[in-house]
This record gives structure tokens, C-alpha cells and sequence, in this order.
């Protein structure tokens, strides 16, 4: 009877869902509190959806496939198999659901459901119960066509994970990387697991820092095809290309916000950092201060900024609040202390540094410059960290099997993972919101 | 005007050229300014076996070189751009790019950063000596186009350069 304490919220929230169906995704952070004296992973039993005909078992198939892929890769579950009387002649309605079965297996949910062919296109309805009340927490139907099954599977993961967690899920978002498979430093652009992967650039030179804005329009980089690094911004929907047409040298680039990509330039003798529109044209400098300013990123609300500098001789991170103007260090720790990013949730910053052994390892530190905790440590090189949309993963880059490859962890450092299987050097990964 | 600043500025680099003191070079914005350089004891216009040159210097510019995490200009290193400045102002119609490199140390966009500011700091270097500023041009590498391949000091300290190459 663990859930005792905190049942009423829950209670509260059973009935606002059936009451108010198209709610759940709010009430997500009641259900995380229901949980919290539970240990670990969340324990799913997942049922193949009930299908009929040759075409549609073939369907069901897939949608379980992609299912559990997509819940395994979260790493917040425990996928336990479905015991084999959980289900009675009548599929997923719930007075078929044998709750005492998946009880004794130790189930908290049980998500199950049924597709079938309608005008040609794959028809999921889900439904997800909590096996202690009994009670469904989630009930929705999921439509596309036949080559969208992995899709519609992860539009109901999406669902799943966002009512049980509260926070955005990897669902839909869009990594963007460089790799140097083709002999050249490229920018490529694939899904969270590594599927749908894309060349986005065919520089021949060097591409170098994509990062997607906020809402996956536009994508930012560095490139030096003129011979000198420049911003370039590919606005995604039109193909059209962008870059800022200033003399000097631009370095890394990160979103302020869907309208304003912050970037190092150089034109005006020193490096400093500007806000650029993604037309190329400049909105206005943003730093004043002599030596290197680099790598911005910005709290969610972009009123503030996390950056490089070197304004006390070693590189440490600084934060900028664009509304005073006031400048201060978030870094004590390390001497060699660089690419910043914040968190979707904007609590933390997580950033690399180099120790004395050239080691790099990753930390996270809140803003107020509290709570450091290391993430990665013996693995030789890890670096350019960057927050999944829910803020509980985090990508970045390894050298820990020699050559750089993209890895993924969760908030804390656990659960470290080779992200996707690619020829040639993988780095400088950037992990976007939702794109649609 | 401006080539007969050069011819000048060459010919007084070489008068001066046998001088061994150290005094500080007056620090100017303009070669309308200028006062002559102390050239190191004995130094030369560069040629290819002359001080800084290694395999991967193929024109009459010799790089320079830089200590980890660091743009500061050593004396070796002024020492070299006085040469270079020389070879600049008896070749008025020269233009060359300063490119900055570092080793593979340290983290991919920090390094082009500072790349940029040990280019940067030959130029100015340079300009002060009279060299005009829009001969020079300045971009970084960073870490991404290292000249010696190993992953010991021993490759890292050539690949700490300003690296000179003609327009």
C-alpha cells in the first residue's frame, strides 16, 4: 500500500481525466508525486493492440516494436511481459482486465489496445489503466497512414511519458551533429534514436555548432566555405540560407528565442557576443568586455545568458541578466571550464571541463552556482553536453572508445549509452525542443 | 604613398637590422608614425631555413608559436614578426592571412576563439611594427586543421601557431 499517503491527489486526477479527457498532459506532475516512494523505473506492461486480419496483426506488430523501443529509450520503465491471462475475449476494455494478474507481476500500469483499418489508414486507440485502482489515466486514438506506424507509436509514447512525468518527452525532437563521415565536417539532423537520418550541409570545408531554434525552423551553424567561419542559418521550411554578411570570424551560435540566435563575432575588433536575426541581419551586441566571450545559452524565458569568457585569464562560465546587465560568475570549480547549456527547466547549467590529465569530463551546477555534481568521469573525453526537451537526458560527445561518438545519460549520470551507429567522428551534439 | 611607406619601413628595418638592444618598440596605430622596430641581434629577412620554419611553412612568413591556453607573444615569437614585418614592407604589394591554430587539447569552440586572438595578437603585433592593417587579415582554425598529427607536447607545440600564409 505504498500509494496510500498520497492517494487523493491521484483520486483528483482520475477523475478530472475522465471528466476532462483532453487534460492529461497537465496533470502529469500529481502522477510523478503519486510514484515518488516507488524506487527506479516506472513497472509497464504493455499489450500488443488486438488486431484482426493479416494486415492490421502486421501493423500491431510494428506499433509494439516501436512502442517498446521508444519506452525503452527513455530508460524510465520497466517493460515486464504481459502475464498471458491479462486480457479477456473483449481486448482492451477494461472490465476485461484481469488487474489482479498484472498485480501479482508487479505492474503499477497497464497500457493495451486495439488497431484497425479505416478508409486505408491505421487506426491505434490506446488505453492506459492504473492497475492499482483499476482505472483508466489515459484513453486517446492515434490515426495516420501505413508508413507512419513508427510515428503513431510515438505519439502515443509522447502521451504516455508526459502524463506519467510531467515533462516534455524525446518524442518528435530533433538531433542536429556534426560528423566528418564524408571526409568533410558536416552537419547532419536525425530523430533522437538516430532514425531519419539527414546531411544538411555539403560545405566541403567545415560546418561546424548547429543548433535547431526553438521551434525546429531554423537551423544555425558555423561554416567555413568563404574561407572564414561564418554564422549561416538555414531557414528548414524554404531552403532558404542565410549568414552575416560582417567582416571577422563567428563562433557558436545558440537560440535566444525563435526570432534571435545569439552568436561570437568579431567585426568590430574583439570578440564579442551579438543577438542576429535569422536573416543574418544584427539585432544588438550583447557583451563588453575585453578577451574571449563565446558559446551562449539561454535560460528558457531569455532573459538571461550562460557564456564562456576568459575575462579572469582561464575560461569559466559567466551569466549575463539582459534586463540589468549584470554580469556574474557561475564557475569556481576547474580551470578550463566551457560550453554551457541550460536547462530546458532553466534550474541548471550543465558544461564541460578539462582537468590537469586532459581528461574532459561533464557537470551540472545550478544557476545560483549550487549543487556541482560531476557527470562522466575516467572516460577520457566528454564534452558538449546538451539537455533533452524534458530536461531528464542529456546528449553529448565521447572519446571513450577512441573515437568521438554521441552518448546519452540521464540528468544525474546514469544509465551512459552509445547513441546511434555512424561511420567516422560523431560531435557537438544539440538536442531541440518538440519540432513538429 | 602607402608602398613608398613600405620601401621606407624596409629599408630602416635593415639599417637597423645589426642593432642588439632591447628597448620597447613604441606602440602605433599608424605607419604615418612610425618609429623603426629593434630587430633581434643578427636577424634577417626570414628565408626558409631561418628561425620558426618547419615543414609546413612553405612561404617567406614565418609562424609563430604559443604556449597552451595562451596568446601571448613570447620574445621568440616577436622576434619573428619583426622579421616578418621586414619581409611585409619590402614587399609592399603583399597581403598575407594570419590563420590561428591550436592543439587538440581543450574543447572545439573555445579553441577557434582563442585561435582567433593569437592571430589577432601577430597582427596587431605587426601593425604596431608600421605593416598597414588591411594587408593583414586574421581567421582561426582552432583545433580542427592540426599540422603535426601526434598527441604529445611534441606535436602540440607546432600546432600552437600563428601560421602565415600569402595572398
Amino acid at each position: 500500500m505504498r500509494y496510500c499517503k498520497e492517494l487523493f491527489p491521484g483520486v483528483f486526477l482520475i477523475l478530472s481525466l475522465l471528466l476532462f479527457p483532453g487534460q492529461v498532459q497537465a496533470n502529469g506532475d500529481e502522477y510523478i508525486a503519486i510514484r515518488k516512494e516507488g524506487s527506479g523505473k516506472i513497472a509497464l506492461v504493455l499489450s500488443k493492440p488486438v488486431a484482426s486480419g493479416a494486415k492490421e496483426s502486421g501493423w500491431s506488430e510494428r506499433l509494439d516494436a516501436e512502442t517498446r523501443s521508444g519506452l525503452d529509450f527513455t530508460g524510465l520503465f520497466s517493460l515486464i511481459p504481459p502475464p498471458l491471462n491479462v486480457a479477456g475475449p473483449r481486448g482492451a476494455s477494461s472490465q476485461a482486465i484481469n488487474f489482479g494478474a498484472l498485480n501479482s507481476v508487479g505492474a503499477e500500469f497497464y497500457a493495451g489496445g486495439a488497431v484497425v483499418r479505416k478508409s486505408g489508414n491505421v487506426l491505434l486507440s490506446m488505453e492506459v489503466y492504473d492497475t492499482l485502482g483499476g482505472r483508466p489515466i489515459l484513453r486517446k486514438t492515434y490515426t495516420g497512414k501505413e508508413s507512419d506506424l513508427r510515428s503513431i507509436s510515438h505519439a502515443f509514447c509522447a502521451d504516455l511519458v508526459e502524463l506519467l512525468t510531467g515533462r516534455q518527452s524525446v518524442f518528435g525532437s530533433k538531433l542536429v551533429f556534426v560528423s566528418n563521415r564524408s571526409g568533410f565536417k558536416e552537419i547532419y539532423m536525425c530523430d533522437y534514436d538516430g532514425h531519419g537520418m539527414r546531411q544538411m550541409t555539403n560545405s566541403r570545408s567545415l560546418a561546424l555548432t548547429p543548433v535547431l531554434s526553438p521551434n525546429g525552423n531554423y537551423l544555425a551553424y558555423t561554416e567555413y566555405a568563404s574561407g572564414r567561419p561564418r554564422l549561416s542559418i538555414i531557414d528548414l521550411a524554404g531552403g532558404k540560407r542565410s549568414s552575416v554578411a560582417r567582416s571577422g570570424n563567428s563562433i557558436d551560435p545558440g537560440w535566444r528565442s525563435n526570432a534571435e540566435v545569439a552568436t561570437t563575432l568579431s567585426f568590430q575588433g574583439d570578440q564579442e557576443i551579438y543577438l542576429v536575426r535569422p536573416d543574418g541581419t544584427l539585432a544588438r551586441r550583447v557583451t563588453n568586455s575585453r578577451g574571449i566571450d563565446l558559446s551562449p545559452s539561454f535560460s528558457p524565458d531569455g532573459n538571461k545568458m550562460a557564456f564562456v569568457s576568459s575575462r579572469t585569464a582561464v575560461p569559466q562560465i559567466f551569466i549575463l541578466d539582459l534586463q540589468t546587465g549584470q554580469t556574474n560568475r557561475l564557475t569556481y570549480n576547474g580551470n578550463y571550464n566551457t560550453q554551457p547549456s541550460w536547462s530546458p527547466q532553466g534550474d541548471k547549467i550543465a558544461y564541460s571541463s578539462m582537468e590537469k590529465n586532459g581528461e574532459i569530463n561533464i557537470f551540472t551546477i545550478n544557476t545560483d552556482g549550487s549543487s556541482l555534481r560531476q557527470l562522466t568521469s575516467g572516460t577520457r573525453q566528454n564534452e558538449s553536453p546538451s539537455w533533452s526537451p524534458g530536461g531528464d537526458m542529456i546528449v553529448f560527445t565521447s572519446s571513450r572508445q577512441g573515437q568521438k561518438k554521441l552518448f546519452v545519460m540521464n540528468a544525474a549520470g546514469g544509465g551512459q549509452k552509445r547513441l546511434l551507429q555512424m561511420e567516422g567522428e560523431q560531435m557537438q551534439p544539440s538536442w531541440s525542443l518538440k519540432v513538429k | 604613398m602607402k608602398h613608398t611607406m613600405k620601401g621606407l619601413l624596409a629599408l630602416l628595418l635593415m639599417i637597423t637590422a645589426g642593432c642588439s638592444s632591447k628597448s620597447a618598440m613604441a606602440p602605433t596605430d599608424t605607419a604615418d608614425t612610425y618609429t623603426p622596430p629593434e630587430a633581434p641581434s643578427g636577424a634577417v629577412v626570414s628565408t626558409p631555413s631561418g628561425y620558426g620554419f618547419d615543414e609546413f611553412q612553405t612561404g617567406p612568413l614565418g609562424d609563430v608559436f604559443y604556449e597552451f591556453d595562451s596568446s601571448e607573444l613570447s620574445a621568440d615569437a616577436e622576434g619573428q614578426l619583426k622579421q616578418n614585418a621586414a619581409w611585409m614592407g619590402a614587399n609592399a604589394t603583399a597581403a598575407t592571412l594570419v590563420e590561428g591554430h591550436c592543439d587538440e587539447r581543450g574543447t572545439s569552440e573555445y579553441n577557434i576563439a582563442l585561435g582567433e586572438r593569437r592571430a589577432d595578437n601577430a597582427k596587431e603585433y605587426m601593425v604596431r611594427l608600421g605593416v598597414p592593417a588591411t594587408s593583414i587579415e586574421t581567421m582561426s582554425y582552432g583545433e580542427e586543421k592540426p599540422f603535426a598529427p601526434g598527441h604529445d607536447e611534441s606535436a602540440w607545440s607546432k600546432n600552437r601557431r600563428a601560421h602565415f600564409v600569402l595572398k
